[in-house]
This record gives structure tokens, sequence and C-alpha cells, in this order.
């Protein structure tokens, strides 16, 4: 497959984490439900916050009684860690980077939207144009808006078929190691095992906010202590 | 709907949006991919995936080995299937069907 840098390229690229985003929204759609929410209210939260950990908050959140700027800015807070990933896809496009269209591609940056850039940029820096990002980020989208609507109307029929919601809940574990495996080289194991490690350690004695983002940024300065190597 | 939802969810999605967006707009390249800067954007991408791979499966955990068959052995085809196949989607849904199987089985 060559690398063009076209919607479609980005499209088929992001495609394993549209697939891994349906059933996330689903259980996003019936969380909502659960949570006194109607259906337009859950999608309308996925169309205009698209970052799941902190649309579930939102629903614990909303009517607690907490003043409104507190509750919002606690909940932007979750997404921290979404302020390296514009300039790690700009770094990894490096001589092919333009920020043209960058304040509206970026909007769709996700977890996993940010994955596939990056797993696409690593195999080929030819991939990058603002066409690219635009394929790469509306796939997952528009699968987490459908996953929502989904949940949110007929989400209650999947509880019949237990293995099948198991398998579903797996997904998205699976998709984040298949990526670390590909990503992975010999510079970059190292900062592997660190971010494992330390994530585990913040999650178990703070919460899993402090832990992702924290485990990502101690283990992407230890490629700084492991450097002097060959660049990735 | 009520307006305190319509709020946090604009609040929420405007802020979202600026984390992603800002620091993509202000950044500026070193044009060394040795300069340290370099170094640790191009170890974000495995550093948070890999975190990410942690903070979602640390709630699957659990000292009874029937519970996390399905997760161990799961994790084990998506590592068998993607040294096979070198591909993501077929490691993800291998990896998903044997964790739907085990899971029924166990």
């Amino acid at each position: 497959m060559s690398a063009l840098p076209t919607f479609r390229s980005g499209a088929r690229a992001s495609m394993p984490i549209a697939i891994g985003y349906v059933p996330v929204g689903i259980a996003f759609g019936v969380a909502a439900i659960k949570a006194g929410f109607t259906a337009l209210e859950a999608t309308l939260l996925s169309a205009v916050v698209y970052a799941g950990a902190s649309q579930f908050l939102v629903l614990a959140l909303v009517g607690s009684g907490a003043p409104i700027l507190v509750t919002a800015l606690s909940i932007i807070a979750t997404n921290l860690r979404h302020v390296f990933y514009g300039p790690a896809i700009i770094e990894a496009a490096r001589e092919n980077a333009t920020k043209r269209h960058a304040w509206a591609w970026s909007f769709f940056l996700s977890d996993g939207a940010f994955g596939s850039a990056i797993v696409a940029l690593n195999r080929s820096r030819d991939y990058f144009s603002p066409r690219f990002m635009f394929g790469i980020g509306a796939g997952p989208y528009f699968a987490w808006l459908i996953g929502t609507a989904i949940g949110a109307v007929a989400g209650g029929a999947l509880s019949a078929y237990p293995a099948i919601d198991a398998a579903m809940g797996f997904l998205m574990p699976a998709l984040f190691l298949s990526m670390v495996l590909s990503l992975i080289n010999r510079v970059h194991i190292p900062v592997v095992i660190v971010t494992v490690c330390v994530t585990l350690v913040l999650i178990l004695v703070t919460s899993p906010t402090v832990g992702i983002l924290g485990g990502m940024v101690v283990g992407a300065c230890s490629s700084l202590a492991f450097g002097g190597r060959k660049p990735a | 709907m009520n307006t305190e939802f319509i709020i946090i969810t604009v609040l929420v999605g405007l802020g979202t949006w600026m984390l992603r967006y800002l620091p993509t707009r202000f950044m500026r390249g070193t044009g060394d991919p040795r300069a340290p800067l370099s170094r640790f954007l191009s170890a974000t991408g495995p550093a948070a995936i890999a975190a990410l791979y942690v903070g979602a499966v640390l709630p699957m955990l659990s000292p009874d080995l029937r519970a996390i068959a399905p997760l161990l052995l799961g994790s084990a085809a998506v590592v068998l299937f993607y040294l096979w196949r070198r591909d993501i989607s077929i490691a993800t849904v291998g990896g998903a069907i044997v964790y739907g199987i085990v899971f029924a089985v166990v």
C-alpha cells in the first residue's frame, strides 16, 4: 500500500478504531440512559465533547450541585493528555507537516484517532496532509456518534448475549495492545516498560486520569535518559 | 434538556478542543530529530498508547484466575496474531474473538 496523503488512506488507517468505537459508544449510550439522560442528550454530548472518559464524568457530575465552572474545568482536566497529541503528530510528519486546517482536524484527535495517525506516520511520513487527518478523524467520530445512539435507543438488547458483550468490551484494550506492538522498536522498548510501570503505580495510588497522564509523560521523558542512540 | 447540562457540555467541548488544538497551533518544530523536545514527542505515541492499555486493563484484573483467563488469553492472542500477520485489525479482532470464546467457556 503506497503512502498517499489522501482522505481515503486516513480513513483506512483509522478503520480498526472506528470499529472499536461502536461498542464503547454503545456502553456510553447505555450509561447515559441509566443516569437519566435522553437519547438526544447522550448523542449531543458525544457530538460536542467527543472524549469518552470525560463524557462519563459529565453524566456523573451534572446536577451534583457543584458550581458549573468548577465542574466543567475538572472534567476538562481529565483530557489533559490530549495536549501532546497534535504536537506529536506534527513532529512525526516532520518535513511534511503543515498546520493548515489544524483548528478543524485537531477536534477529532481522540486517543484512538491519535494512535492510528501515529501508527500510519510511523510507517511513512508521506501520509501526512490535512486531508489525511480528516480521513483519520471521520470514521472514529461517526462510529462514536452511531454507537452512542444505538446504546441509548437499543442498548438493553445486548445483555442477552453476554459473550459478545464481553468480547466487544475487550476491543479497545486489544486495539491499544496491537498499536503498542506496531509502534515498538529498539529505541522505544524501554519507554514502554517505564510507562507501564509508572502508569500501574500511579493509577493504584491516585486515579486513572493522573496515572495515564503521569505514566505517559514520565515514559516519554525516559526516552531522553535512554538517549544518544538512533532516533526513531 | 436542562440549561446546566447544555452549558457544561459546551464548556467541556470547547475546553477539550482547545487542549487538542492550541498546542498544535503554537508548537514550533526543533528541526532536529535528536533534540530533546523531538525525542520526547516521538516517544509520546508509544507511551500514550501503552498508558491507555494499562488504564483499560487494570479494572479487569482480579486475583481469581478464572475471572482473568479471558483477559490473559485474549491479550496473548493479540500478540500472537500480530506477530503472525503484522496487522492491527486482524490482531484486534482475533484477540476479541478469543476473549469472547474463553469468556463463554469458563
